[in-house]
């Protein structure tokens, strides 16, 4: 009984997201013109394949290596990475994140070199970290966790730090116990902008698997990025790799999304 | 205004961020450069010797070329020149194999490197001298394509080791440290790299070159067939000043660095830095040498061999003709 409300509930809202936002029509409409005006410029371009080839020739790559696998394998290898390097850098910043906004003598004492640490390029560190923690898939996985980590750092710190003294001190003095705080008051306070982070690190995440795999890989889109522009001169496999990489931050983008509506429903209906 | 142009402007109308991206036409196609650009596969290095020799000697000016350098990454040079927005480039022929396979127009005129300049190096303690010490071994590839891996399967196929029985691992370009933490026990290097950068760090090592086993085409200039046939004095007057530079460099090789630290000053910033650039330079010019036939020739056995090794790769299939790949008309002898 109490599922099925849960579910009644959570589809009555989903039809009211659809009803409300018609103008998601525009995204196909948007993806039509895209393609049309990349043919477009091919056509008026006239380019050969090696320099931009046709939605046709990459959509007949696309079928190819869909078919015998390779895409599937590849794809498979990324995203293990991209979802192990955001487990490793969600959970790091968003501990240390919490321990920064809480105490600002941490923060004093780390937060310059945090800082500091953001301007070391990751594509020169990557090369470093596969040397120290091996060639598997672990040190690409620690480069997408350093690459996502300071954006889901940040929005923790102002996250946690939005909620209201006011609110502190009420529950305080109604007793709560600091998980209690912890639960009910800073987490949902903190939600709308600790998703917001997660929204650019998902994102991120994809660029640092790609980069991890450009420093040393044998396997990934990364690696069929390289292997297609540096090893095969083959363009529209490079752009099919490519299509994938966005369909994934763009699921990951949508997954986040989907988790904003549904945690942070008790706010519109405030 | 051309199509091409007209597809330009279409991108930087409609797609402010494509504009920003590539310059909104300050690409080298957009205005006629007087200059004739020579682009090579790396970055700035010693190994470039011959052709800033060839700046500094006046050997470009005698042929009326006003010559600019820039670098970038092999196979993006060749889809420049494939595309005819960029003259000439420095690139090994299994690029031009691979391109010519996927319809860029581009043809090797001048065969630098006369021997592959691919190895197998690995810490002398290991007693790997032979292909056959590599039986039960963890080689390092920095990557599963491109030369090095194309030289490793050369040695495969030219010799008796089994695949199966050796572990290659990919280790990015990462030979020197992998080596040295055990990681693997031999690595794919260049022979005028990381060897030398070793023997200068006091290790003892031994290096087997592919070359001794099967020579396959390695670095040479590159140009496109539109610049064969309509500006065939160009290319002959790019090949004769390359040559006249690649012979005083192998006949004055001291003389030879002091040109080139001008263009690489880096290379002296300490005396030790200094003394591996020299000795960088100094393998490099083992490589350049004609064992055999004139300099700057390629050797259609050497084009051929290539082309086996990569279609039985699966990276090129059979119908491409190597002779049309290569030429050795604009080869002339110079003193």
């Amino acid at each position: 009984m109490v599922i099925r409300d849960s579910v009644s509930r959570w589809t009555r809202r989903l039809a009211r997201l659809a009803r409300q936002r018609w103008e998601i029509i525009l995204v196909p409409v948007g993806m039509i013109a895209f393609v049309g005006l990349w043919a477009f410029v091919r056509w008026l371009g006239d380019y050969p394949t090696f320099v931009l080839p046709s939605p046709w020739e990459v959509w007949s790559k696309l079928m190819v290596v869909a078919a015998d696998g390779t895409l599937w394998y590849h794809s498979v290898v990324t995203l293990t990475e991209i979802l192990g390097g955001l487990a490793l850098g969600l959970t790091a910043a968003t501990l240390l994140g919490y321990l920064l906004a809480k105490s600002p003598v941490i923060e004093r004492l780390l937060s310059p070199y945090i800082v500091a640490s953001q301007s070391v390029p990751i594509v020169a560190l990557a090369p470093l970290l596969i040397i120290w923690f091996g060639f598997g898939p672990f040190s690409k996985m620690l480069v997408c966790a350093l690459t996502i980590f300071f954006p889901v750092l940040i929005s923790t710190i102002v996250g946690l730090r939005s909620v209201e003294q006011d609110l502190v001190d009420l529950m305080r003095s109604l007793e709560a116990s600091r998980w209690q705080v912890f639960r009910l008051l800073e987490v949902p306070a903190a939600l709308p902008v600790l998703l917001g982070g997660l929204k650019v690190g998902v994102t991120l995440a994809v660029i640092g698997a790609v980069v991890g795999e450009f420093a040393q890989s044998d396997r990934g889109l990364g690696f069929l990025v390289n292997l297609a522009n540096r090893g095969l001169f083959d363009t529209p496999l490079m752009f099919v790799a490519f299509l994938v990489l966005m369909t994934i931050a763009l699921g990951l983008y949508g997954l986040v999304s989907g988790l904003e509506v549904l945690l942070l429903a008790w706010k519109r209906e405030d | 205004m051309t199509r091409r142009h007209a597809s330009v402007l279409v991108l930087c109308v409609l797609m402010p961020a494509i504009g920003l991206l590539t310059g909104c036409g300050s690409g080298p196609g957009s205005q006629p450069s007087p200059k004739t650009i020579l682009a090579m596969g790396y970055i700035p290095n010693v190994q470039f010797t011959p052709f800033y020799v060839a700046v500094e000697k006046g050997y470009f000016a005698h042929e009326g070329i006003e010559i600019e350098f820039d670098y970038g990454w092999e196979t993006d040079l060749l889809k420049l020149v494939g595309s005819d927005e960029l003259d000439f480039a420095i690139a090994s022929g299994d690029q031009v194999i691979l391109a010519q396979s996927q319809g860029l127009p581009v043809v090797y005129v001048l065969n630098w490197y006369r021997r592959f300049p691919v190895c197998v190096m690995s810490l002398a303690e290991k007693k790997i001298q032979t292909p056959d010490d590599l039986t039960g071994r963890r080689v390092g590839t920095p990557v599963t394509y491109g030369a090095s891996y194309i030289g490793w399967r050369a040695l495969l196929d030219a010799t008796d080791l089994d695949e199966k029985q050796v572990e290659l691992i990919t280790i990015g370009y990462s030979q020197v440290a992998a080596l040295a933490t055990g990681q693997v026990d031999a690595a794919l290097c260049y022979a005028m790299n990381e060897p030398v950068q070793m023997r200068a760090a006091g290790e003892a090592i031994d290096v087997m070159y592919v070359a001794d086993y099967a020579n396959l085409v390695s670095n040479g200039l590159i140009t496109n067939e539109k610049s064969i046939q309509e500006r065939p004095e160009l290319v002959q007057g790019m090949v004769r000043a390359a040559l006249r530079g690649i012979a005083y460099t192998l006949e004055h090789p001291d003389e030879a660095f002091d040109i080139a630290l001008k263009y690489v000053p880096e290379a002296a910033s300490d005396e030790a830095t200094k003394a591996v650039n020299r000795a960088i330079l100094a393998e490099s010019i083992e490589f350049w040498r004609a064992s055999s036939g004139e300099l700057g020739g390629s050797d259609l056995a050497d084009w051929q061999a290539s082309q086996q090794i990569m279609q039985q790769m699966g990276l090129v299939g059979s119908e491409a003709d190597v002779t049309d790949m290569f030429t050795n008309r604009f080869v002339v002898e110079v003193k």
